[in-house]
């Protein structure tokens, strides 16, 4: 029913009705595959960011965080941290409380203190650093958000129904610490008051009186009148006369003994001197790194696995002195395999380097689990627990377990994961999964918009043509199927052509594409610095990444783009059939100009 | 020959019964044609006449079936085609009629071969055979040295000779032809009339319409129309004509 001769030449000889037509399919069906192609890329970006997690095998990780949202209506204690520095609990439902301990409801008052104790016990006490002079290194541990829980949790989660491995693993957030104890000194300088004391001495007894005046008499200085005592006046014919050995002499001689001599005490008023002594100038050093304890019989599982060691080997049979260390920190503190690193006076030999995931749980340097326990003063605790699943299908159903099994407990799995992914990676993922439906969508309809009103504008122009077809005994349904097969052609070269634009311009996003930046929300992360501790820049730097965005079309997108296109075509050649079907065959005859 | 103007034995090719044809031109209804009385015997060269507007190529259509009168009858060899669907009317167009316009309305994309075989399509004769046909015609009207070329390379009166070749394609029984020199040189004109007069005279009933009396001469039969009627019919020597 179709003239496959007529079709061809139809479409060669009206090469550019062709072309326009097929570019505009093929504009519509490019910028589609475009968007198409950044979407998946952008979901591989997001799978490369996550991919580590499934990678090591761990489907859900387990842990408390500080001031987590808990909706769990049996248990919830929240610990906030108040401005403080204290911890305040509130909340705790019946029965249940965090898995530290049994019936008591605010049995993780113990946690509470634990990790209050802990975050704030890195007061550097100069005091006990030893004298003056003396050279320090500490390293402290810290929580950071999460909560330790008592190791018993991985037996707990183990036991669950399609749960194959629990691994435990304690991260912490570490402060290393150096410096010289500094000299104090304060000098104080006392003394050089002036002190002034008014002493009245007694008047003199009668007896003195008498005693001084016969003193007087006796050493002749006076002549002393007949009667009374001294009323007469100087010169006076009967007053005294001094006489001429002096008065003074004789009027000292004849003093009292107390008045010769005072004796008084004098106690100088009680002063208290305080002073404000401003702390001495230290050269105190800070850097804060990330540390874990892991399983080291567990080499498949948990926050590091074998498969991540990138040099030297995984913790032998004696790995309390043994460390791994993540190869960014290893290269930018120089730290090589065999050597020893030094850690609050003990030494620890780098027997590997690793590559750890890039989601969440990254640090920089692995212990033995007991280590770090013991390190931090944490025996027996631990803060995450890292599940593998029979099947990722049982992954909600094992996170509800442990939920019910582990009341208040924090279960992220790796679909949550995805959630927590932030920055300009999910921003671009949601565009493209938001913006780029509709978008696509509207280009699509755009594109299929301009090739009906072509094909319509090319039907106006051929009346007479198709006309003449229906004189020449050509039915209605021949020509609609011309019609159609050549937009079928059309279409097969819109299709042609879009696949070819929506690959450059996938090759175009790759090559000037934008690098994007993610991060991890903090509660996956080991240690966040929520809990006000110093190291939140570290802590966010650290959990931020970038990632080169690279698009991906499947043999799939480009098939599915390129009968995009054809059906498109087809569905204009509809308009155009339909319009050129209700051409009278006298339109060959008529206004014929 | 002396064609057979349909006694009361065969009935006529055409005959045509108080046909009214109007059409709505804007607001105001036209009648093209009113009350036509036609009786066309196979074999006849008509040529219809008559000033612009006066229905010729109302009438012609009806003729050509392609178009239906809005009242009356119109039959072809007795069938009627006033209540005949449009797969009818194709059937009759593509089996019996062949078309040739003014313009000639060639497919330009298609050499004068494809356009001769475009016609035969419907019928699915195989490729080979609708070419050999399409050569054959091409010869027959002295284009057989310009089958591939395509309309724009050829002249007005090469291009009226493709166009009556596409005519011959699916050998019709009525040849209608609206103005065919219309467009042509007088030397053109001739040559297309030529051949036109030797189809009729090999059988083919042909219609045409014209105001050119050099073409009208070569008619059998003049029918003259105004105001949408049949004013003047010069039957041929022999025919009864319409009386």
């Amino acid at each position: 029913m179709v003239s496959l001769g007529y079709v061809w030449h139809e479409l060669r000889r009206r090469w550019s009705r062709t072309l326009v037509t097929a570019l505009g399919l093929a504009a519509g069906v490019g910028l589609v595959m475009g968007i198409v192609g950044v979407s998946n890329g952008l979901s591989n970006a997001q799978g490369q960011v996550l991919s580590p997690l499934s990678s090591v095998g761990t489907d859900i990780v387990v842990e408390r965080t500080v001031g987590a949202a808990d909706t769990s209506s049996t248990a919830t204690t929240t610990t906030t941290t108040t401005p403080g520095g204290g911890f305040a609990g509130r909340g705790g439902g019946p029965g249940g409380g965090f898995f530290a301990g049994g019936a008591d409801t605010s049995a993780n008052t113990a946690d509470r203190t634990a990790l209050a104790g802990n975050n704030s016990s890195i007061l550097t006490d100069l005091s006990k650093l030893g004298p003056a002079g003396t050279q320090y290194s500490n390293d402290f541990f810290v929580n950071g958000t999460l909560i330790t829980f008592p190791q018993q949790a991985v037996a707990d989660v183990a036991k669950l129904k399609d749960v194959t491995a629990a691994v435990p693993a304690l991260s912490l957030q570490a402060l290393h610490e150096t410096g010289t104890v500094p000299t104090i000194t304060d000098t104080v300088t006392t003394g050089g008051q002036t002190i002034t004391q008014a002493v009245r001495p007694p008047p003199l007894t009668a007896a003195q009186e008498a005693s001084v005046r016969a003193c007087l008499q006796a050493s002749g200085a006076f002549t002393a009148p007949p009667s009374g005592t001294s009323s007469g006046g100087p010169g006076g014919g009967g007053g005294f006369r001094v006489s001429a050995g002096g008065f003074g002499a004789a009027f000292t001689k004849c003093l009292p003994a107390s008045y010769q001599q005072y004796e008084a005490q004098v106690v100088v008023p009680q002063q208290t001197i305080t002073r404000v002594l401003n702390p001495p100038t230290t050269n105190t050093k800070t850097s804060g790194y990330t540390v874990a304890g892991v399983d080291p019989s567990n080499s498949s599982s948990g926050l590091i696995t074998k498969a991540q060691l990138v040099k030297g080997t995984w913790f032998t049979s004696a790995p309390a002195q043994e460390i791994l260390v993540s190869t960014a920190y290893a290269s930018s503190n120089d730290i090589k395999v065999g050597q020893t690193w030094t850690i609050n006076k003990t030494g620890y030999k780098v027997v590997g380097l690793v590559n750890p995931t890039l989601t969440g749980d990254v640090s920089d340097i692995y212990f033995d689990l007991k280590t770090v326990q013991t390190a931090s003063s944490q025996p027996g605790r631990i803060n995450e627990v890292l599940v593998k699943v029979a099947k990722s299908t049982d992954v909600n159903a094992v996170a509800a377990a442990i939920k019910k099994e582990l009341p208040g407990a924090t279960i992220l799995t790796s679909k949550q994961l995805a959630g927590q992914v932030n920055g300009s990676l999910s921003n671009a993922k949601k565009l493209a999964s938001d913006l780029g439906v509709a978008l696509g969508i509207i280009i699509l309809i755009a594109a299929l918009l301009i090739a009906a009103l072509l094909t319509l504008s090319s039907i106006a122009k051929r009346v007479r043509e198709i006309g003449t077809l229906r004189a020449i005994g050509w039915s209605r349904g021949r020509v609609v199927n011309q019609i159609l097969a050549e937009m079928l052609g059309i279409g097969v070269v819109g299709a042609a052509i879009g696949v070819g634009v929506g690959l450059l311009v996938c090759a175009g996003v790759d090559a000037f594409g934008p690098t994007l930046s993610y991060s991890v929300a903090g509660a996956v992360v080991g240690a966040s610095s929520a809990s006000g501790f110093v190291h939140s820049a570290a802590a966010a730097a650290a959990a931020t990444k970038s990632i080169k965005l690279h698009t991906s079309i499947s043999v799939l997108t480009v098939v599915v783009a390129g009968v995009i296109a054809i059906l498109g075509a087809l569905l204009a050649g509809l308009a155009g059939a339909w319009r050129a079907a209700r051409l009278s065959p006298t339109s060959a005859l008529r206004d014929l100009g | 020959m002396t064609p057979d103007t349909g006694g009361a034995q065969s009935p006529p090719l055409y005959r045509l019964k108080q046909v009214e044809r109007r059409y709505m031109k804007g607001e105001a209804e036209v009648a093209a044609l009113r009350g036509v009385d036609l009786d066309i015997a196979a074999g006849e060269f008509v040529c219809i006449e008559g000033p612009s507007g006066s229905g010729k190529s109302t009438l012609l259509q009806l003729l050509g079936a392609l178009d239906t009168p809005t009242a009356g009858t119109v039959q072809i060899d007795g069938q009627e085609l006033g209540s005949a669907g449009d797969a009818v009317l194709t059937g009759i167009r593509s089996k019996r009629i062949g078309f040739v316009f003014q313009q000639f309305n060639l497919i330009p994309t298609l050499s004068a071969s494809e356009n001769v075989a475009l016609a035969m399509a419907p019928h699915h004769p195989s490729k080979a055979a609708r070419d050999e046909r399409a050569r054959e015609l091409l010869t027959r009207v002295g284009l057989g040295h310009r089958l591939e070329h395509l309309p724009s390379r050829l002249s007005g009166g090469e291009q009226q000779r493709v166009a009556i070749a596409r005519a011959l394609a699916n050998h019709p029984e009525v040849i209608v032809a609206d103005e065919p020199t219309g467009n042509l040189d007088s030397e053109s004109a001739g040559e297309v009339m030529g051949i036109l007069t030797e189809l009729q005279r090999d059988g083919v009933t042909v219609i045409i319409a014209t105001h050119d009396p050099e073409v009208a001469r070569h008619a059998t039969r003049h029918l003259r129309l105004r105001d949408g009627a049949v004013v003047e019919d010069t039957a041929p020597s022999t025919g009864d004509g319409h009386l």
